[in-house]
């Protein structure tokens, strides 16, 4: 059934101003609203020792004002159009976006190209956002259970420091941050040419070009910022360790292994093989750990994609009373027959039809669509593939799966996190 | 365009109209609601089949069964096992899983528009011949009773926890978890006789919204549900919550916590309510958003937290208003006094027009940017349908918003929020903020996590 399935590709058109600015229009106007959204090619992985957290700080920074937009106005200019907005930091890039009327465009458009020309950088509003960024760290990391143990596992795969720390940075980091830091943060990364600007929804295409030119074609230039080098060697860092948290109720692990880069063959076929292991009840080790033999109360997994080497994580919650080592085990057991076997017929039917019905209901939102196209077109530099990645995925065969996992997972070359509840008086 | 032109916001193009189409709606003889809804611009289809009990309805000497029953309905049916219902699923891309809250028990399917009869199929499967294994049971009674525990060790738990036993008393609104002994007593044999009473076409709706023909989508419906017999719809009316005459403070004692957890609440309206939108354009003004004054406030200003906000919750019979924030511990006390400013100023003074028109302008805005995923647009349409919202809800949405006025807000405020006789919970350390909730009410009644009440931490 899979193999016929036909999806139209999205209209996109894709140009550069001449400051160096990479513009993608994807004009789709099923629903009056317009996303928009900005991808600067700086993320964590930018960050200088000294300085973690930095990246995403500044994220707050971009709305604190600039020239013509005063302190929270960019707030309230969006809310007041009936839009929604954000901003996220990752390793790999920080991006803005809203979604508004289709007729507030040229709002949109308009305050983020206030923020890439001229952003205004207070002592006041640094130190006011330091604190934010300090709260947002206490209830998302330091005060959640298990809230530290991706960034730990993180530090315990990668050597590089540009991928081993944490995107939330250190208190003692955020602390040094000077008002100095953020404007040579903002004049190295934040030109028109270190950016994408997507434009997705219902639009006209001579008036959204005419509004781009406009708003944004006289932001100078800068000089590319040095590339990242991102290179580890094939060997994790550290192979386990034993972490205290004192608001886990239960013991806990976490297994991470280092993989290749995003969109690779073999980083597609491991994507694909987390899915068999622990996407869904009727995963492998749903089926083995949650139901079979009943050792756990959550299970789960995940891959995280960067630019350069990648990693997958399978973790789990056993029940009080169960072995760990017992359960890693079967984990790996698993992993090894798939090593030896591969998925089967019916994994890679359900993997396709999972592919498929995940591509359509991407489409669906216009902010969405916006930020795949945005990461393809900063990433790879070329828009064109949110129409071929489905493509790209379907291909992959059951030998490339066996292959890739047999090279990168069934391997002592892991990281294991052992979380230990460490009470609360 | 000049330089200069680039100085002030840019006006607005000529505004694009949105218009919801009326959903298709009929009953079947046996008083199955069915509401169809075209959506053809993906092939993609949602469903949901709604039944009017929740955990609410749940018997005294049988809490968590309505809970334990939605989950329960795709873990084995006369045909099919958990593993082969999981794996007739999945193997679609497809999902389909039931969930209850306190008033609705809601199953949930949604598919590639070519397998709408595969997933119409199955739902039927687990509405009508659920088996409960016993195994399955057993195993959804343990791993419930572990999520009890691990629940405990989240602070938004333990908030809501206190604040829904603190306003709605004796009413089941105010239990927002079985605890462990009730899961024990969970039984199949009892969810089999709750399943036959309750699951019955008169207490229920079914919505499908994506790329279908309606006639012939209409008469699957027929072919699956059509024979389903019609039972008697029990209801009975629960106790009043409290009527609250003073504040109340519930401090969670949570040693070494890095922050507190504050949850201010009262009593307020149903989602049926007439002042629904009033209510929506005040609390827009006062918290719902980044924007909002006690955003502003605690984090823009003063930089207490991450976020700070307030919501309606409004449920079917009734519902509360809540203020809520996490701050540092040290500046718990100082963030109090910031809610109550907050909390005075919306009920004592008129709110600016352009305060006015924002939120308005806000609430008109947003509503295509829900409505743009085929989710969102089953949801609102799930919202409207079990709620019993007027005919033209989705139509007349923007205009009654826009109608609103300035002393509307004021006197929804008066209304709704309570600063003299309002609860206050705070979870964290408790050593740190007793001291910072001097005043605030007659005496703290502090609790432990395990939701035990203890003299002093």
């Amino acid at each position: 059934m899979s193999s016929n399935f036909h999806l139209p590709p999205l209209e996109i058109e894709s140009y550069t101003l001449e400051n160096g600015l990479r513009v993608v229009l994807n004009q789709d106007d099923s629903v009056p609203v317009v996303a928009i959204a900005v991808y600067y090619d700086v993320g964590s992985r930018n960050e200088r020792k000294g300085r973690t957290g930095f990246a995403h700080l500044f994220e707050h920074m971009m709305f604190q004002g600039s020239e013509n937009v005063k302190k929270a106005e960019h707030f309230q200019f969006i809310m007041k159009a009936g839009g929604t907005m954000n901003g996220t930091t990752s390793s790999e890039r920080t991006n803005y976006y809203e979604t508004l009327p289709a007729n507030q465009l040229p709002l949109g458009l308009w305050l983020e190209s206030d923020r890439m020309r001229s952003l205004a950088v207070t002592q006041e509003n640094l130190d006011n956002q330091r604190e934010a960024v300090k709260e947002e760290k206490r209830l998302r990391y330091d005060n959640q259970p298990y809230g530290q143990i991706f960034d730990l596992i993180a530090e315990m795969i990668y050597t590089n420091f540009a991928n081993s720390h944490s995107t939330i940075g250190s208190m003692d980091d955020l602390d040094d941050a000077t008002v100095e830091d953020v404007q040579e943060f903002f004049r190295v990364f934040y030109a028109p040419n270190n950016a994408v600007l997507t434009v997705s929804g219902a639009f006209d295409t001579e008036t959204a070009k005419g509004l781009i030119q406009s708003f944004f074609g006289d932001i100078p230039s800068q000089p590319l910022p040095q590339r990242v080098n991102v290179e580890e060697p094939d060997e994790v860092a550290v192979r386990y360790k034993e972490w205290e948290d004192k608001l886990a109720p239960f013991p806990a692990f976490l297994v991470g292994w280092k993989i290749p880069p995003r969109r690779s063959p073999e980083f597609n076929a491991l994507f694909l093989a987390g899915k068999v292991l622990y996407d869904g009840e009727s995963s492998r080790l749903y089926q083995k750990l949650v139901k079979g033999d009943e050792s756990v109360i959550q299970l789960f997994g995940f891959t995280d994609e960067r630019r350069g080497p990648s990693s997958i994580f399978v973790g789990a919650i056993p029940k009080p009373e169960k072995d760990l080592s017992k359960i890693r085990d079967v984990i790996m057991t698993e992993i090894a027959h798939i090593a030896e076997h591969g998925p089967t017929a019916d994994e890679m039917q359900k993997l396709h039809n999972q592919l498929i019905n995940d591509t359509v209901r991407h489409r669906q939102s216009s902010q969405s669509r916006a930020q795949a196209i945005a990461e393809f077109a900063l990433y790879d530099g070329d828009p064109w593939l949110i129409n071929s990645e489905l493509e790209t995925l379907l291909a992959i065969t059951p030998e490339q799966i066996r292959l890739s996992v047999d090279r990168y997972l069934n391997s002592e070359n892991r990281a294991l996190l052992d979380v230990v509840p460490a009470g609360m008086g | 365009m000049t330089q200069t032109s680039l100085k002030s916001a840019p006006s607005p193009l000529a505004p694009v109209p949105f218009n919801v189409p009326p959903a298709h709606k009929t009953t079947l003889d046996n008083g199955l609601r069915v509401i169809l809804f075209r959506d053809s611009r993906l092939p993609l289809t949602s469903f949901r089949l709604a039944f009017l009990t929740g955990d609410i309805h749940d018997p005294i000497d049988n809490i968590g069964l309505t809970s334990a029953l939605a989950s329960m309905l795709t873990e084995g049916t006369e045909n099919y096992s958990s593993l082969q219902l999981a794996e007739k699923v999945e193997r679609l891309g497809a999902s389909l899983s039931a969930s209850a809250s306190d008033d609705f028990t809601i199953i949930s399917g949604s598919s590639l528009a070519l397998y709408n009869s595969e997933i119409l199929g199955l739902l039927a499967e687990i509405v009508f011949t659920p088996t409960f294994p016993e195994n399955e049971l057993d195993l959804y009674r343990r791993n419930t009773i572990e999520n009890l525990k691990f629940q405990r060790s989240q602070p938004n738990f333990l908030a809501g926890e206190q604040t829904a036993r603190v306003i709605y008393g004796v009413h089941p609104y105010s239990r927002v978890s079985p605890t462990a002994e009730d899961v024990e007593k969970l039984r199949s044999s009892t969810m089999s006789n709750f399943h036959r009473r309750q699951f019955v076409p008169n207490n229920a709706v079914l919505i499908v919204v994506g790329d279908l023909e309606l006639d012939p989508m209409l008469e699957e419906i027929r072919d699956h549900f059509g024979d389903w017999p019609r039972g008697v719809v029990e209801t009975n009316t629960p106790p009043a919550p409290p009527e609250m005459d003073k504040t109340r403070l519930t401090i969670v004692d949570r040693p070494g916590s890095a922050q507190s957890n504050i949850v201010l609440s009262n009593l307020a309206i149903p989602r049926n309510d007439p002042e629904y939108f009033p209510v929506l354009v005040m609390n827009q003004i006062l918290g719902a958003g980044a924007s909002s004054r006690i955003f502003m406030n605690l984090r823009e200003e003063k930089g207490y937290t991450y976020g700070a906000y307030t919501r309606f919750d409004s449920k079917r019979l009734t519902g509360s208003f809540e203020a809520t924030a996490e701050v540092r511990t040290a500046v718990t006390g100082e963030s109090l006094n910031e809610f109550f400013f907050e909390l005075g100023r919306i009920r004592d003074e008129d709110v600016l027009q352009e305060e006015l028109d924002d939120a308005k302008n806000f609430l008109t805005g947003v509503f295509p940017i829900r409505a743009e995923t085929q989710e969102g647009m089953t949801n609102l349409i799930v919202t409207q349908e079990l709620y019993g919202l007027a005919d033209d809800y989705l139509q007349s949405y923007r205009e009654n918003v826009s109608a609103v006025t300035a002393d509307d807000v004021k006197r929804v405020a008066n209304r709704f929020i309570h600063p003299d006789r309002l609860s206050i919970v705070i979870v964290g350390d408790a050593n740190e903020i007793l001291p910072q909730t001097e005043g605030r009410a007659d005496k703290a009644f502090v609790f432990d996590t395990d939701g035990n009440e203890i003299q002093s931490p």
